[in-house]
C-alpha cells in the first residue's frame, strides 16, 4: 500500500486560507488503513482546525468527507457536491489523491494534508517499512524476494557494502541491511548461486529517471 | 590496452606494496596537495586520492592531477554516489587524458554519514558494476552501451574489499566478483583485529583469490582514544576492538596517544608482513599525511 503521514497542524495552518471554507476530504484506501488520511483522521484534523481557527480568529468553516479512493474518478463523482460549497479542499489522500481532484476541479484550490511516503507494508503494530519503489522492471525474482533497489539504500545489486553488518545497515541502526537478507533467504530456498553472476548496471529509465511514466491498455481503451 | 602505472609494474613483481592515502582538502589552490606530495616522495609506490569521502572537497580527478604533477603516483578514487554512468565514464575518458593510470571503484559511505546528508544520492550503478565498467573501457576500446573511444584508454582497475564483514560466505562471493569484473587489486579497510583478518585472507586464498588479485591490507594510524571511538559510533565498516582503544587512552595525552597510534600502526604492519598471500598494505592517513614515511619505513 501508499504510506503517508499527517502534516503537523501548524504546517497546515501556514498552508491554508483564512476566512475560507474548507473541506477535509480522506481517502478510505491506502491512507485509511496507514492512519493518516481515512475518516478518523479526518475528524480529528477537521476538530483540531476548528479549534484553532476558534482560538486565533482565522475563520475557519470546515466540513469533512471521506471518499472510498480519492485517485479513482468514479469515487470522485460522491465528493463534487461538497466540493462545489467550500473554497479550498484540504485533501487527506496521497500524492495521487490530492492530483486527481486537483485535476477534475479547475478553479478549486486543493492542498496536501499528508506527506506521501512511500510504497510499503504495516511491519508490525504501528510500524511501516519501505518495500517497492517502482523502478519498472521488477528483479525480485532473482534476489529470493527482497528488492535491493529498495531495501539497500545505496540500491547495489551485486552484493553489500563494506559497510553491511550482519545486525544493521550502514546508513541507520534500527535498519537491517538488505544484503544479508537476501543472502540468508536465498541460503534457505536454495538458490545462493543465483548471486554469482554480475548483475549488469539496471536500465532506469523504465523508473521515474526516464520521466513520468503511463501505462496504455490498448485492449482497454474504447 | 595493458595499464603501465608503476603500481601495475609492482604488481607484476614480487616486492611487499606499499601504498597510502591522500584526503584532498575543502579548498582551492595547489599548495597542500604538493605539501602531501614532497611527504610521499621515496615512499608509497602510489597514492589514492579520495573522493569526497566525508563531505565537499576538492575533486579527487583534480587532486590526482596535481599529485601526478609533483612527481606522486595517484591511485585516482571514484565513489557511485555522486555520479551517474554519464559523469562516471566522461570522468574516466578525462582521467585517462590527463595521465592518470590507476582507479579504485567504490560505492563510497552514503551520503547520511558525510557532510552533506541532505543530499539526494546517483549509484546509478555499484562498485563492481564500475569495475566491470572499467575494464570495458580499457579492453573493448568502448563505453558502456558501445561506443567506441577515440584513442588509447588505459588504467589499472582496484576495488576495496571490508575483511570483517560477515558472514564470511557472503563476505566471498562479493570479493569474487570483484575480481571476476576485473579488480587486479583490492584494498582492504583498516586493520585492527589481526585474528580475523587472517581468517579472511585465508578463506580468499582457499578460493585461489589472493593468486589473482594483489591484496594490499589497510592500517590507519589512529590520532587516539577518542577519534577510534568516534569511528567506530559513525562508520559501519569500522571495527576497532576494545584493547586497542585501551591501549590508545593509557598512552597517556594526546601527543602520547598518537605515538602510540603509530607505534601500534607498525607493529600490526610487521605482523602483516608475513602473511601469505599478502602482497603489501595501504596507509590511510586520515588526513594526516606526515604520519606515512614513518610508516612506510615500518613496511619496508
Amino acid at each position: 500500500m501508499i504510506v503517508a503521514e499527517r502534516k503537523s497542524i501548524p504546517e497546515l495552518l501556514d498552508m491554508l486560507p483564512n476566512d475560507s471554507k474548507i473541506l477535509v476530504l480522506g481517502c478510505g484506501t491506502c491512507v485509511t488503513v496507514c492512519l493518516a488520511g481515512g475518516e478518523r483522521e479526518v475528524s480529528i484534523i477537521s476538530s483540531a482546525l476548528r479549534i484553532a481557527s476558534k482560538a486565533r480568529g482565522l475563520g475557519y468553516e470546515v466540513s469533512e468527507l471521506t471518499i472510498e479512493r480519492q485517485c479513482d474518478n468514479v469515487f470522485i463523482e460522491q465528493a463534487i457536491e461538497a466540493i462545489e460549497k467550500v473554497d479550498v479542499v484540504l485533501s487527506l489522500g496521497c500524492g495521487a489523491g490530492v492530483q486527481a481532484i486537483a485535476e477534475r476541479f479547475l478553479k478549486k484550490p486543493v492542498y496536501a494534508g499528508l506527506n506521501t511516503k512511500f510504497l510499503g507494508i504495516l511491519e508490525e503494530r504501528g510500524v511501516w517499512t519501505e518495500k517497492c519503489s517502482q523502478c519498472g522492471s521488477c528483479v525480485l525474482h532473482e534476489y529470493g524476494g527482497i528488492c535491493p533497489v529498495t531495501r539497500c539504500a545505496k540500491h547495489l545489486l551485486n552484493g553489500p557494502c563494506g559497510g553491511s553488518r550482519e545486525d544493521r545497515c550502514e546508513v541507520r541502526p534500527d535498519r537491517p541491511c538488505a544484503w544479508q537478507l537476501i543472502y540468508h533467504r536465498l541460503k534457505n530456498i536454495g538458490q545462493l548461486e543465483r548471486l554469482e553472476k554480475i548483475e549488469p548496471p539496471k536500465q532506469w529509465s523504465a523508473s521515474l529517471s526516464g520521466g513520468p511514466r503511463v501505462i496504455i491498455r490498448e485492449d482497454h481503451r474504447i | 590496452m595493458k595499464p603501465d602505472s608503476a603500481l601495475a609494474n609492482k604488481i607484476g613483481g614480487k616486492e611487499f606494496i606499499v601504498t597510502a592515502e591522500y584526503l584532498p582538502r575543502t579548498g582551492t589552490g595547489t599548495q597542500i596537495v604538493e605539501d602531501c606530495a614532497r611527504t610521499f616522495k621515496n615512499g608509497p609506490v602510489a597514492v589514492n586520492v579520495a573522493d569526497n569521502h566525508y563531505g565537499v572537497a576538492m575533486s579527487s580527478l583534480a587532486a590526482s592531477v596535481i599529485l601526478g604533477r609533483a612527481g606522486i603516483e595517484p591511485v585516482y578514487q571514484v565513489v557511485t554516489r555522486d555520479r551517474n554512468r554519464i559523469a562516471l565514464q566522461s570522468d574516466l575518458l578525462g582521467a585517462a587524458s590527463l595521465g592518470i593510470k590507476n582507479v579504485l571503484c567504490l560505492s563510497g559511505y552514503h551520503q547520511a554519514l558525510t557532510g552533506c546528508p541532505e543530499s539526494a544520492n546517483v549509484f546509478d550503478i555499484d562498485s563492481i558494476q564500475l569495475i566491470a565498467l572499467v575494464k570495458k573501457m580499457c579492453d573493448e576500446g568502448s563505453l558502456l552501451e558501445g561506443t567506441k573511444i577515440e584513442g588509447a584508454f588505459s588504467m589499472l582497475v582496484g576495488a576495496a574489499a571490508n575483511p570483517y564483514l560477515r558472514p564470511l560466505e557472503l563476505n566471498m562471493l562479493r570479493l569474487r566478483k570483484k575480481v571476476k569484473a576485473g579488480a587486479a587489486f583490492i584494498q582492504t579497510q583498516a586493520v585492527f583485529d589481526i585474528e580475523e583478518f587472517k581468517r579472511w585472507l585465508e578463506a580468499a586464498r582457499g578460493e585461489g583469490l589472493t593468486e589473482k588479485v594483489a591484496i594490499l591490507a589497510g592500517v590507519l594510524p589512529l590520532t587516539g582514544a577518542s577519534e577510534a571511538r568516534k569511528l567506530n559510533e559513525t562508520f559501519t565498516d569500522f571495527n576497532i576492538p576494545g584493547d586497542v582503544i585501551s591501549r590508545l587512552e593509557a598512552a597517556g595525552d594526546e601527543a602520547a596517544q598518537r605515538k602510540e597510534g603509530i607505534a601500534m600502526t607498525a607493529g600490526i604492519i610487521k605482523q602483516l608482513k608475513n602473511m601469505p598471500g599478502l602482497r603489501g598494505i595501504h596507509i590511510f592517513s586520515g588526513g594526516n599525511e606526515t604520519v606515512v614515511p614513518a610508516l612506510v619505513s615500518a613496511a619496508i
